[in-house]
């Protein structure tokens, strides 16, 4: 098993290094000049040529790869060419929302996408079965960002029961702490900013839930439905115990494995940053941050973001291996086999 | 698998998860309902905008976002009346203009402290210009240049004198009237605190201290700027009348007029014609006044085709501006005849544009051989023209095709756009200007610059340019006021833009606040505002 981890982070590394090249080199050859943007309407030529050479952009591609590179690895990953703060700076005053947002999405999903899917394969073929597949569907069909408008529309909008966006109101909002605010105002006691936060989460949690909860209903009810009719199942029904217990204890729990890899990549790319979602919401998160940085052509923020996406997403797949091997004791970890 | 021993079995594992699974999503439902919000209470303005600020220190910021935010928290030695771009004093209680022009004598208030404790006086304003001039100017400074100059190529600030610890003597190196107007902009001319700059190694993009009526309480990334009111404040005219005031940010147009309806902002900005009834029948009210803007079409004078007046005269009379701004921008713009607006430069109101006459141009265009030109456009809604550049060219397409002349369109994102103007051979093009300070020479000098991003229509002309630098020198007044008319005439004839639009500056509000004031200049001034039960 050992072996296997160090094997995959190995393999880890070479894929960030991958991804932070595709990244340099897309921003540097794609990307109009960011001398424009960055120093505004009254700039000069001179001005423009004095910042470049000041920011290394008149440098060799591979000299100006090499010196991001060599600066990620020291953990400086630059200063916004806009703001002038630095990268790790503007990741860390808005990655916290993200990942709240992400892991509140994620529970909904999982809690009703389970639960969905077990009830769909276990009344398969019943009107159950085909109003959980229907609202699946609209789930994977339905455009997030229509859905949170229209939320926004229904809950604010007319009937005024909830925030249109933003994560807390400013007057209440928790300093310090983690930046997850669900975590810092439980710690603080801090009940009423608490009851706000959740009131702001309520619906861009909903509306990005929407997309994975189909997903893993569909995958649930799928994989519920082949072990549903392997025969260990007809044993234990044969031995004459509860449909319950057999569908809780042996059904679910090797039905959970497809649908636990497939939790793990739907929060990756939750935690990528939900542009649209993010956008609509007016939610402080890395997203829809990194797309403006995108347009303004803000290179290492770009760069920076791009990195620490890449290696979630590869912490992310990591750990749902391991959790994978440990939910099903078949799995080893052989030489061949990894 | 051997080697990693369970610390929970698989199946509490899986208990446990489907328990806070179905926590969490009980407690996202059974939380209360409710919209609570500072939007609904009487001691917080609430204001929405599409952006987080590029920063809070003046030096180092050029956008409109900051300069809303920044105008409440520092004050500068002059100010801009509260309709209109004319001086008042401010920090600075009196001036004198030697008769060369090139000194500057002011008097600075007495008793004035900044934010952090830190005395206001000559020598703070000293550093404050001091650190945007040469050698201390750096790069990131954007309107370092603009508002003080650049005293190496013989314009801008000399000199910085604190002559006693309250007057201040300014030595220019040309004489400059748009000098004392630069002195009111909220972009780089703020006194900021000296202790501050200190503290924040000059850079107070994230620590701003001033001296204005509120001051800088938290920034949150991505989410809003909190202030409150300056209890020291010294001037009892300008005291904030509410206690907290929050600029919020929310990027999609959409999600800020609900805001606003949903009562989480108290007033938004930034939206355009499309969302004024639903502002309107929400309760809400809605703001227009004229913008200090020009939006235009420049012809190329370089190209092959337009370097010709007659070409350029031609296309024009292809163009109805009139049916054109009325059908794009409804009532929330007005058909440009100058480049300045009227209300800005009463004066232009004898320029007259090139008349719209399609048969005419159908004929002269065909004399001239013109069958297609190439245009290059910018896709985003810009202040001026909200429906975005690819609409407008889209629409002059349409008119052009009628009488017999192609345009061939490439659209930009604006960022790509603004290096595309300089780089791109293109007959025409589509540009825009929000005004920096109120006065002539910020939009008539747009045709004499040799930054070709600037000058777009790559205008070169040396009688032109005489006037401009005339102008430039000549104090305010009826002399200099016809220097510009005379420029304004020359661009008519010459027909170097075709000038399209003035847009009004648009805002939603609850009626329940008053006295808030949008300026000419786009900033948001919000000490005498209040808002009733």
């Amino acid at each position: 098993m050992s072996k296997y981890i160090v094997k995959r982070i190995a393999q880890s590394l070479l894929v960030l290094l991958g991804v932070s090249i595709i990244v340099f080199l897309i921003m540097r050859v794609f990307s109009p000049d960011p001398a424009p943007v960055v120093l505004g309407e009254h700039a000069t030529e001179d001005s423009m040529k004095a910042w470049r050479d000041a920011n290394g952009l008149n440098d060799p591609i591979p000299v100006q790869y090499w010196t991001f590179l060599t600066g990620a690895l020291r953990g400086d990953l630059g200063t916004s060419y806009y703001t002038h703060s630095t990268v790790a700076s503007e990741i860390a005053s808005r990655f916290p929302a993200t990942i709240e947002l992400a892991l509140v999405a994620i529970i909904i999903a999982s809690a009703a996408g389970i639960a969905l899917g077990v009830v769909s394969a276990v009344h398969k073929g019943t009107a159950i079965d085909a109003t959980s597949m229907v609202l699946a569907l609209v789930g994977v069909s339905m455009p997030i960002f229509w859905l949170g408008i229209l939320l926004i529309i229904l809950f604010a909008g007319m009937w005024h029961i909830l925030p249109s966006g933003g994560r807390v109101d400013p007057l209440l909002q928790p300093t310090g702490g983690s930046g997850l605010y669900i975590i810092d105002t439980l710690f603080s006691g801090n009940f009423a900013a608490l009851g706000n936060v959740l009131q702001h989460l309520i619906l861009p949690a909903l509306a990005l839930s929407m997309y994975s909860m189909a997903i893993i209903t569909r995958m649930t009810r799928s994989s519920m439905l082949d072990t549903l009719n392997e025969d260990y199942v007809r044993t234990a029904r044969a031995k004459g115990l509860r449909e319950k217990k057999v569908t809780k204890h042996h059904a679910l729990r090797n039905a959970m494995l497809p649908v636990t890899t497939v939790i793990g990549l739907q929060l990756g790319s939750l935690l990528g940053g939900a542009v649209l979602t993010e956008t609509v919401f007016a939610w402080p998160g890395i997203g829809k941050f990194t797309v403006e940085c995108i347009l303004k052509s803000d290179f290492p923020v770009v760069q920076g973001v791009v990195l620490l996406i890449g290696v979630i997403f590869v912490v992310i797949n990591l750990v749902v291996d391991i959790i994978y091997a440990y939910l099903d004791p078949r799995i080893k970890y052989s030489k061949e086999e990894a | 698998m051997d080697s990693l021993k369970p610390v929970v079995s698989r199946r509490k594992f899986v208990e446990i998860f489907g328990a806070v699974s179905a926590m969490g999503a009980t407690s996202m439902f059974v939380s209360g309902c409710g919209s609570t919000s500072s939007g609904s209470a009487t001691d917080t303005i609430t204001f929405g905008q599409g952006a987080d600020p590029r920063g809070l220190d003046p030096a180092y910021v050029d956008d409109g976002e900051s300069a809303k935010i920044m105008c409440n928290i520092y004050e500068t030695l002059l100010c801009y009346d509260k309709s209109s771009c004319d001086i008042k004093p401010c920090l600075a209680k009196e001036y004198k203009i030697s008769d060369d022009g090139l000194t500057y004598t002011l008097t600075l208030e007495q008793g004035v402290k900044f934010h952090d404790g830190t005395d206001f006086n000559a020598a703070a304003v000293k550093k404050s210009i001091e650190r945007q001039l040469e050698p201390n100017r750096n790069d990131d400074m954007p309107y370092a240049s603009f508002v003080f100059g650049t005293a190496s190529k013989g314009d801008g600030v000399k000199t910085v004198e604190a002559t006693d610890d309250h007057t201040v003597t300014i030595t220019l190196a040309a004489a400059s009237t748009p000098f004392l107007k630069n002195l009111a902009m909220v972009l780089a001319s703020p006194i900021v605190s000296p202790t501050a700059l200190d503290k924040n190694n000059g850079n107070l993009n994230e620590a701003p201290c001033g001296t204005g009526p509120y001051s800088f309480v938290s920034w949150s990334k991505g989410q809003n700027v909190v202030l409150k009111a300056n209890d020291s404040y010294w001037n009892s005219d300008k005291k904030a009348k509410t206690k907290n005031v929050i600029f919020k940010f929310i990027s999609e147009n959409a999600s800020r007029v609900t805001a606003l309806n949903n009562g989480e902002c108290d007033i938004i900005d930034g939206i355009d014609d499309t969302v004024v009834d639903t502002i309107k029948n929400a309760g809400n009210s809605l703001f227009d006044e004229d913008g200090m803007n020009i939006n235009y079409m420049a012809y190329n004078t370089t190209s092959s085709i337009f370097s010709d007046v007659n070409a350029r005269r031609a296309f024009s009379k292809a163009v109805d501006v009139a049916t054109l701004v009325k059908s794009l921008y409804g009532d929330y713009a007005s058909a440009a005849t100058s480049v300045m607006p009227l209300w800005m430069a009463p004066y232009d109101k004898d320029v007259a544009q090139v008349a719209y006459d399609a048969d005419a141009a159908k004929k002269e265009l065909a004399a001239l051989n013109i069958t297609q030109v190439k245009c290059i456009t910018y896709s985003n809604p810009r202040p001026y023209n909200t429906k975005g550049g690819q609409v407008l060219a889209e629409a002059i397409q349409g008119m052009l095709d009628k009488v017999g002349v192609k345009v061939n369109i490439d659209t930009y994102d604006w960022t790509t756009y603004k290096t595309k103007v300089q780089t791109e051979a293109y007959d025409i093009c589509f540009y825009g200007w929000t005004g920096d300070n109120g006065d002539p020479d910020n939009f008539m000098n747009l045709l004499a610059d040799s930054n070709v991003s600037m000058n777009v229509a790559r205008y070169d002309n040396s009688a032109y340019k005489a006037l401009i630098a005339e102008g430039l020198a000549t104090p305010e007044g009826d002399a200099r006021n016809d220097i510009y008319l005379q420029c304004e005439k020359m661009v008519a004839d010459q027909a170097v833009w075709l000038p399209i639009s003035h847009s009004k500056d648009l805002a939603g509000y609850n009626p329940k606040v008053k006295d808030f004031v949008i300026h000419p200049t786009g900033v948001v001034w919000l000490w005498g505002a209040t808002k009733s039960a």
